[in-house]
């Protein structure tokens, strides 16, 4: 934990220095226009250059509805938004620029820039269910190429709100953001990134992330709010020589119809040093917590203290693949998660919201948190602490079954190359919490509520060396004297 | 006096409307969240009232969005003031079976009516460019000449072949078509309705297509094609007993129109104490190139502001099918006019388009063919205003007999005041036309034109009299008479 | 005068524009005829797609059609039908340069070019100079008025150019501008450069082969305006607002 605070101390310094220098410039003085029809994509870069090439300062969108394409941000300019400023993303998806090193299309780019934000009580609105749908039709129509998987087209060629690479000292504050094409808003490669008091609100569109860290170096996330079709905070390693590392995330609530806080998919390098606290996540689909690292990724001394969980369709799920690694040797390793309630539904927790999660993996009876290695690489070194889970109980035997023979417990996959998501496994034999492949896993201060009797025991632990079970309760109705926790192929179990 | 009965016939039948029971929407379900596609509910309530012998489907404030919907005899859409019917953008929530599809559609109805201070909204430019998409991505066949479906844009109201309709008090907005259309109606009352409609390409306020027996009224209608037009579309057929009072009409094309399509014809006609403004074509046109009858004809107190052109009357021969157009016995009198000097439309979002060029500003004209008279017009106490300039180094036409020859007859093109491009007067030019009294006519050029006020070319019999005409080159001859008879010109 | 003829047709008939040349309709790409869609970037698709398909014609018909700055590619032409007009936009910044000199249609060492048609393009000139003086006046832009004043065309170093038919009116600067082009055909062409003070019609510079058949200018400042070291200039019937032919060099 010591090592996150230079890290902090780092971005205040830096944040002090980036509030001094402040020249304002108004954004129709270029002649943009906030009537919320005009195109402003060429004066706004036209306002950036300026600012940049005369010493830096804000360029400030006084109240109304400004639409643009494609603009690149540069150095010592940050975008002020004031209250009641929306910038509008062109419908058109010919307005925006794929940039040709990123890869990916976006509303506001910045490449190799420092000392840039985006900062006011304005909104970035990115329109991105007509953009995204304009798109299919001139892939339909032969113009643009794209193969339409999933029958959309590629999360690539659909425009971002933000995608900001290798840049230093970001700040972004206030800002609300809807409604992208595709993600929303990415990090990549960036080296000290403040993001304070932020709402997200985006469910226009399949792959809305809300907050995307892709290898950055220094990061805090508070403060915020997300409301995202896909998933809430979401770090990723796209690059084997990189990590997302030193990073706090504190006091944040998000939604989501995927995960709340991801690691992952996209998992070379790895994510190291981080510091998770005070993390709200409702009515979420998949898991509050995924930690994924299936492309080689190293994961180490990972605290997350203070969670609420409520209405999610699963709390933690920690998971070693081998999927994209190509031999690079993936670990995860000291990881404390403490002072979690979480609450999962019977129903689906994200009815209702537009671009509903997938329903997938069926059948199966509700499914555990889980922390699943590979039988070579296992998950090392995990506490939990201080926990409480209420599951609705009630698994039906008769709807999907998977037993404790050993035959049914070898049954269960090993999935290796996958894509990881708590429900891969389809039936699981434990309804709180299934553990294979692990070394020294410890729960304290424990207690696992099922609502209802289920067939399957809270807990089982397969191929897992060394866990501990302190103060460890389990609540389950007309379940007197049933064995709670079944090891299999283990060793070193203490149980209270 | 004819006009008369048949107005008088109107005010009859319409007490007849008074006792109706009243539906809310909501007892069909019909949504008013503006996201609800409620073309069903709708099409239920309808046919339910139908059944029960009739009444109003009144519809409070709102929005409600429907597709399709088919009015049936004795049924009343009435909608409350800040109601409003949103047509859907999805072209396939419209039927698409008929030959013209549209939003509110009603054939071979009896007493059938859309009243109330309500909306009628049908999202055109969207849906007219979800149109494209599908036939660029060749689900919807369709040639797209202009780059645009002539086939499958939905109109907002077609009513067709349907018998004692009253349209009053609404706002009809946006449609990807024609706006509203009343076909081979019988016994039409449209009263203080408002056409705001720029939302696409052919968007006409409204088009009377073979009815008989029509009185709009108190109107207000900004389009951007023809305001209010009158169409031929069944040689055996006409349009007759018409009156237009009182209507205020702006339009990037014509503001009152007869045509194009004028196969049956169009006889006993009453226009009166109307205004045209912002208009990029004339104020009137009556065009008669598909073998239709024109006959009757009384335009009284017409004034038209910042309009391209004054008056256009036209026979041609485009698809008449060996049938031979005639127009005769046309009034026109107390008019005053102010022709543009720029485009008068512009800043519109689909402004008219710019054809015909080079030509300094036109004339209004009478056009017939060789041999086939415009026959029996009367211009009566009518002054227009021209802005002049004309410089005849950018378009030229003299006066010579070659010049006067060369401009071409066109029977085939589609009539437009501009389509002979430069025409050698700057104030009215005349040509295969019969008996033209002009009384009391003043044209007045604000600049110099290098043309005369006036030719006459095959005019047979005309007697001008009490004339004023002037541009500021103080030219002596300002009418010039080639290849005609019995022409009595003033002193 | 026969030989310079000849050396010019040699240039027009080398076009291998007409063999592959296939139709496109504006609508394809998206574009918007409705006079408040800035279609910049849908028209330069088209016009890149239609640049990589190896050639063919970008049609516009009926309508307004606003854009910025647009780059022409080899082979690709521009059909404006009756009614099509394209308009320029009134905002500076949307505006590129060729050479220095800004364009609404603008295209730098291209080929087989043409833009033509019974359609207008209208430049909104003195809206434009009006954004571009605010833009002066708050040091935003560091030229001079002159210089940053877009011309409807601006071409340089292309080769094989045909402007055929069109009216091209209101211009923020000179209507037309070739720097170091050849072959450039231009035929029937209605000009009206004179929504403000001293702009000419069609300048060139260092061109070659430049053949003018029945152009009319009218423009406030001179109608046509030559460098020195243009070459093989031909001009038949040419004339200005108040009649005049027009002679090359004058």
């Amino acid at each position: 934990m010591k090592q996150i605070h230079p890290t902090l101390l780092r971005l205040l310094l830096f944040l002090v220095s980036f509030q001094a220098f402040t020249k304002d410039y108004i954004v129709s003085d270029f002649g943009a226009k906030n009537d919320g029809i005009t195109l402003n994509t060429c004066s706004i870069q036209k306002a950036i250059d300026f600012i940049h090439e005369h010493g830096g300062g804000r360029l400030v969108f006084e109240s109304g509805n400004y639409v643009t394409g494609s603009i690149y941000l540069k150095s010592n300019v940050t975008l002020q938004l004031d209250y009641g400023a929306t910038i509008l993303g062109s419908t058109n998806p010919f307005d925006y620029v794929k940039d040709k090193k990123i890869g990916w299309m976006s509303m506001i780019f910045a490449v190799n820039q420092e000392n840039i934000g985006i900062t006011g009580k304005g909104t970035i609105n990115g329109r991105g269910f007509i953009t995204a749908n304009n798109m299919v039709n001139y892939i339909h129509r032969g113009v643009y190429t794209d193969p339409l998987k999933y029958d959309r087209p590629n999360e690539t060629n659909r425009p971002q709100n933000i995608y900001f690479r290798e840049c230093k000292n970001i700040v972004i504050t206030d800002i609300t953001l809807r409604d992208p094409a595709s993600w929303n808003q990415t990090y990549d490669q960036c080296k000290n990134v403040y993001v304070n008091h932020i709402t997200v609100d985006s469910k226009s569109y399949w792959n809305n992330d809300g907050i995307d860290i892709v290898d950055c170096d220094g990061v805090v996330i508070k403060n915020s709010y997300f409301d995202a079709a896909d998933d809430v905070i979401c770090f990723k390693s796209h690059s084997p020589d990189f990590f997302c590392q030193n990073v706090v995330v504190d006091s944040c609530v998000g939604r989501s119809s995927a995960n709340g806080l991801k690691f992952g998919t996209v998992s070379r390098g790895g994510f190291k040093n981080f510091k998770v606290t005070n993390l709200t996540i409702f009515d979420t689909f998949r898991s509050a917590i995924t930690f994924a690292a299936v492309d080689g990724a190293e994961i180490e001394n990972i605290v997350v203290d203070g969670v609420r969980s409520i209405n999610t369709g699963n709390v933690i799920y920690l998971r070693i693949g081998d999927r994209w690694g190509k031999g690079k040797k993936p670990y995860m390793k000291n990881i404390t998660i403490s002072n979690v309630y979480a609450e999962i539904p019977l129903g689906k927790p994200d009815a209702g919201y537009n671009f509903e999660g997938p329903i997938e993996d069926l059948p199966r009876n509700i499914s555990p948190a889980s922390i699943v290695g590979l039988l070579e690489n296992k998950i090392q070194n995990v506490t939990l602490k201080n926990i409480h889970l209420v599951y609705p109980g009630g698994g039906n035997p008769l709807y999907a079954k998977r037993g404790l023979s050993p035959a049914e417990l070898d049954g269960v996959p090993q999935m290796r190359d996958a894509y990881p998501e708590f429900s891969q496994f389809k039936e699981l034999p434990a309804w709180a919490f299934y553990v294979r492949h692990a070394e020294g896993v410890h729960f304290e201060n424990v207690t696992f509520t099922a609502n209802k009797k289920d067939y399957r025991p809270a807990v089982v632990l397969d191929d897992v060396q060394n866990a501990s079970f302190k103060r460890f309760v389990v609540e389950e109705p007309e379940s007197a004297g049933k064995q709670q926790v079944f090891p299999y192929k283990s060793s070193a179990i203490q149980l209270n | 006096m004819k006009y008369l009965l048949s107005v008088l016939s109107l005010t009859v039948w319409l007490g007849f409307q008074s006792k109706a029971d009243d539906y809310k929407a909501s007892m069909f379900g019909i949504k008013s969240n503006g996201t609800t596609l409620n073309t069903h509910s709708i099409q239920k309530a309808i046919d339910f009232i139908h059944e029960k012998g009739g009444g109003r489907l009144v519809f409070y404030v709102g929005r409600y969005l429907t597709g399709t919907i088919q009015l049936k005899s004795n049924v009343t859409i009435h909608l409350e003031e800040g109601a409003t019917l949103v047509g859907s953008t999805n072209i396939y929530d419209y039927n698409l079976s008929v030959r013209f599809p549209a939003l509110i559609t009603a054939y071979s109805a009896d007493h059938i009516a859309i009243t109330g201070k309500g909306v009628i909204d049908g999202q055109g430019r969207e849906l007219a460019n979800n149109v494209t998409d599908q036939v660029q991505k060749g689900i919807l066949k369709d040639d797209l000449a202009n780059d645009r479906s002539a086939r499958w844009r939905p109109k907002g109201i077609y009513l067709r072949e349907c018998k004692n309709v009253e349209l009053s008090g609404i706002v009809v907005k946006n449609a990807a078509e024609w706006v509203v259309v009343c076909d081979q109606i019988d016994q039409l009352k449209i009263d203080k309705i408002t056409v705001d409609s720029k939302a696409f390409w052919n968007n006409d306020g409204i088009d009377i297509v073979d009815c008989k027996n029509v009185l709009i009224s108190n109107s207000y209608i900004d389009s951007s094609d023809d305001a209010i037009c009158f169409k031929s579309h069944d040689a055996t057929k006409m349009c007759e007993n018409v009156e237009v009072r009182n209507c205020v009409a702006r339009s990037s094309a014509n503001g009152i129109k007869f045509g194009t399509v004028s196969s049956g014809g169009y006889k006993n006609f009453k226009i009166i104490n109307n205004k045209i403004f912002d208009t990029y074509r004339s104020a009137i046109t009556i065009a008669t190139p598909d073998g239709g009858l024109v006959e009757n004809i009384f335009v009284d107190s017409l004034f038209a502001y910042n309009t391209g052109n004054a008056i256009y009357l036209r026979i041609g021969a485009r698809w008449n099918k060996g049938r031979t157009g005639s127009m005769k016995g046309i009034t026109i009198q107390n008019m005053y006019c102010e022709i543009a000097e720029g485009k008068a439309d512009a800043g519109r979002e689909y402004e008219g388009p710019v054809e015909d060029l080079p030509r300094n500003i036109s004339p209004a004209s009478i056009v017939g063919l060789p041999g086939q008279y415009i026959t029996d017009v009367t211009l009566k106490n009518i002054e227009i205003i021209y802005p002049g300039n004309a410089n005849p180094n950018y378009a030229f036409r003299g006066i010579s007999p070659a010049d006067l020859d060369s401009i071409p007859e066109m029977p085939a093109a589609y009539p437009e005041y501009s389509q002979f491009k430069e025409l050698p007067a700057w104030g009215f030019y005349l040509r295969h036309a019969k008996q033209v009294t002009m009384d009391h006519v003043i044209l007045r050029a604000k600049g110099k034109d290098y043309r005369p006020a006036i030719v006459l070319d095959d005019v047979q019999g005309a007697l001008f009299s009490a004339m004023t005409l002037a541009d500021p080159s103080k030219k002596k001859k300002q009418i010039h008479v080639y290849n005609s008879t019995d022409i009595f010109l003033p002193k | 005068m026969k030989n310079l003829f000849a050396h010019i047709s040699l240039f027009f008939f080398l076009s291998p524009l007409a063999l592959c040349a296939k139709d496109y309709n504006a609508s394809l790409f998206g574009i918007k005829s409705d006079g408040v869609t800035l279609n910049t970037q849908s028209i330069q698709k088209a016009i890149d797609f239609i640049h990589e398909k190896g050639g063919g014609k970008l049609d516009f018909y009926v309508g307004r059609y606003l854009t910025g700055s647009i780059r022409l590619k080899s082979n690709v032409q521009i059909e404006l039908k009756e009614g099509a007009v394209l308009v320029g936009t009134t905002s500076i910044h949307d505006y590129l340069a060729v050479e220095g000199k800004r364009g609404l249609i603008v295209a730098e060492g291209q080929e087989h070019i043409a833009v033509f048609g019974k359609g207008v393009i209208e430049g909104q000139g003195a809206g434009l100079f009006d954004a571009l003086q605010k833009q002066i006046q708050k040091g935003y832009l560091t030229e001079n008025a002159q210089e940053a004043s877009p011309a409807i065309v601006s071409l340089s170093h292309c080769k094989d150019i045909r402007i055929e038919g069109l009216h091209l009116q209101n211009a923020c600067g000179n209507a037309l501008i070739f720097s170091h082009s050849q072959a450039i055909h231009m035929k029937d062409v209605a000009i009206k450069n004179r929504a403000l003070p001293l702009l000419n019609g069609i300048v060139f510079m260092a061109c070659e082969g430049v053949l003018c058949q029945k152009l009319f200018i009218e423009s406030s400042g001179k109608e046509l305006s030559t460098s020195a070291d243009c070459k093989s200039f031909t001009l038949e019937g040419c004339k200005n607002a108040a009649g005049k032919l027009l002679v090359f060099g004058k």
